[in-house]
């Protein structure tokens, strides 16, 4: 008896410590943002202070406000996500239920697409965007994280697109409706929750990206990820703010992350499983 | 598919069966043709355009900062790359990133599945909390571990360690501490993606053989050895490839920790090709780098295929 409990004290106490090590240093963040530097500077570190929302108000609407970073963050994500989908969606659909030749090595290249390395893609692209003066625009950013949106969207499509039972869009056809009529009206409202949550992972990972978004932005585009870099320099780092800015750009991934939870695993493996032939 | 042709064509003429099915299958082909073109013209355009243009600059010297200098030099940029001690570095600063930051997601997130499979309370937690990690950009995940934890004395984790006993260290600083430090950030990040994986393919696994171990007095270990392990292992396979890919194109929390520093002691491959593209701006020599990675990444999933197919 005394063995059991020993166990289950040892497993809560290694669940515990897990659990804090994944969710400290977010709260942690969330905590400093409410600081004031010298609170943040503190030795020991203070669990308990008078809150304030100073820092928010500097990054928003001090000096150097970030709101034009968090819009550009907003434009290169929401952009992102609807001219994936216009391609992605249609693309999925063919690859799962249409027949034709070179249907195995089209979705083989969309895969192998992925192999590439980002390195790889945005030295050639910087050179192209350059010459045709697309640094620093949104067409630009744009353009370049479909190289990984697609891939990642028309896979995650796919698999919901097979899950739709095909007696119903045969029905439809036998009706008389044409395909693309069938596709519109008796597929896609089918596949709305996938839509939906490859909507989500599409602006989650646009939201994210970090190596395409520094060599490609400037004063026009730069995106919240890259400007928050104005907050730490050799000089000084702005601890407050800094942490601010960064629960900012974790506030609508979290949120997104949260609510598509029952389908993150699904999202994070998309292509894998389907790779190397059906398990 | 077939019954339709075949009721279709009895109603609109006399044509023979395979012409009509015939019809109807290169109309499918052109509807697919019109569909796919987009997104494959995107792809084309994004993905394998920048390669064969990447394989092409990496004949070029390209400097952007003496640009006099610039023109075709075959195959010299590979010559250089080989003698070149950076690279080699920086490829075995890659395989170490790669080799432990996979095995330490793979050890501790199958630990903690088994773990949490087991618990008859509390698996909510874990599977909200482990979601938080793997959503955040590893640029915010990188600002936040260089500064509110590691910065030292107040940042956490070294006040942890002046309580500790150790004293505080320069965590970023030390070429040494500076590589944990990396390889221990990109474990925290993505720990949980390989825990929720694997713990999903854990309650997958069917009830009964479990049961019938259980009535053949199998031990615990046993159980895990022969019945669990073998089952798991296609996800763990799966696993490990997925993470390997990403480790050794990581990118965004080493460069906001240590920017491959100090020196070039994290500088993984990726990061080197960058470097030398965009700060050093040698374009041409940045673009071999990038082929090199590319290779590199061929071979390594190359091996990596083979294990899953072999038994």
């Amino acid at each position: 008896m005394s063995a059991k409990r020993l166990r289950i004290i040892a497993l809560l106490a290694i669940s515990t410590v897990f659990l804090l090590a994944w969710a400290f240093p977010i709260v942690w963040s969330v905590l400093n943002s409410l600081k004031t530097d010298s609170d943040v500077l503190a030795y020991p570190p203070k669990l308990v202070f008078a809150p304030t929302l100073e820092a928010y108000r500097d990054v928003l609407f001090g000096s150097g406000s970030i709101l034009p970073n968090l819009l550009s963050s907003v434009i290169i994500s929401v952009g992102t996500t609807i001219v994936t989908m216009l391609m992605a969606v249609p693309a999925a659909y063919a690859l799962a239920r249409l027949r034709f030749r070179g249907k195995k090595f089209a979705g083989f290249y969309v895969l192998a697409t992925q192999m590439l390395p980002p390195v790889g893609i945005i030295i050639p692209y910087f050179l192209v965007l350059r010459n045709i003066g697309w640094i620093d625009t949104y067409q630009g950013i744009i353009l370049i994280y479909l190289s990984f949106s697609l891939p990642f969207a028309i896979w995650l499509l796919v698999s919901y697109f097979e899950d739709i039972p095909l007696e119903m869009e045969e029905a439809a056809y036998l009706d008389g409706a044409s395909r693309l009529k069938t596709l519109w009206r008796i597929i896609i409202p089918q596949v709305r929750g996938g839509i939906a949550v490859t909507i989500v992972f599409v602006f989650l990972n646009a939201w994210n990206e970090f190596l395409f978004a520094v060599v490609l932005s400037g004063n026009t585009v730069r995106p919240v990820t890259v400007a928050m870099f104005n907050f730490v320099s050799v000089e000084q780092t702005l601890w407050a703010k800094l942490a601010a800015v960064s629960v900012l750009a974790m506030l609508p991934v979290v949120v997104l992350g949260v609510v598509a939870q029952k389908h993150i695993v699904k999202g994070l493996t998309v292509g894998a499983v389907k790779g190397g032939g059906r398990r | 598919m077939a019954t339709t042709a075949v009721t279709s064509a009895e109603i609109t003429s006399e044509a023979p069966r395979s012409d009509f099915g015939r019809v109807l299958a290169q109309r499918e082909r052109r509807f697919a043709a019109a569909l796919l073109a987009p997104a494959f013209l995107a792809l084309l355009a994004t993905t394998t355009f920048p390669l064969l243009f990447l394989i092409y600059t990496s004949a070029f010297r390209m400097d952007l900062a003496m640009p006099f200098t610039n023109g075709f030099v075959g195959s010299e940029n590979y010559q250089v790359l080989l003698s070149d001690e950076r690279f080699w570095t920086s490829l075995l600063v890659s395989l170490v990133y790669t080799g432990s930051t996979v095995a330490l997601q793979v050890i501790i997130g199958l630990a903690l599945a088994l773990l949490v499979m087991d618990m008859k309370r509390g698996q909510g937690w874990f599977r909200v909390i482990a979601i938080l990690p793997v959503v955040l950009s590893p640029a915010v995940v990188g600002m936040i571990w260089r500064t509110f934890m590691l910065a030292p004395e107040f940042g956490i984790v070294d006040f942890l360690a002046i309580n500790a006993g150790l004293g505080s260290k320069n965590w970023l600083g030390d070429p040494t501490l500076a590589m944990v430090s990396v390889i221990a950030i990109h474990t925290w990040q993505w720990t949980p993606f390989a825990f929720m994986v694997l713990l999903a393919s854990l309650a997958s696994l069917p009830e009964d053989i479990y049961e019938a171990a259980r009535l053949d007095r199998a031990s615990a270990w046993q159980r895990f050895r022969r019945i669990t392990l073998p089952l798991l292992r296609p996800a763990i396979v799966m696993v490990i490839i997925m993470r390997t890919m990403v480790a050794l194109t990581a990118f965004a929390a080493i460069f906001t920790v240590t920017a491959g520093g100090p020196g070039t002691a994290t500088e993984i491959l990726n990061l080197y090709a960058y470097r030398k593209s965009f700060t050093e701006l040698s374009i041409g020599y940045g673009s071999a780098l990038a082929v090199a990675l590319l290779i590199v990444t061929i071979i390594i999933s190359g091996i990596l295929f083979a294990m899953r197919r072999a038994k």
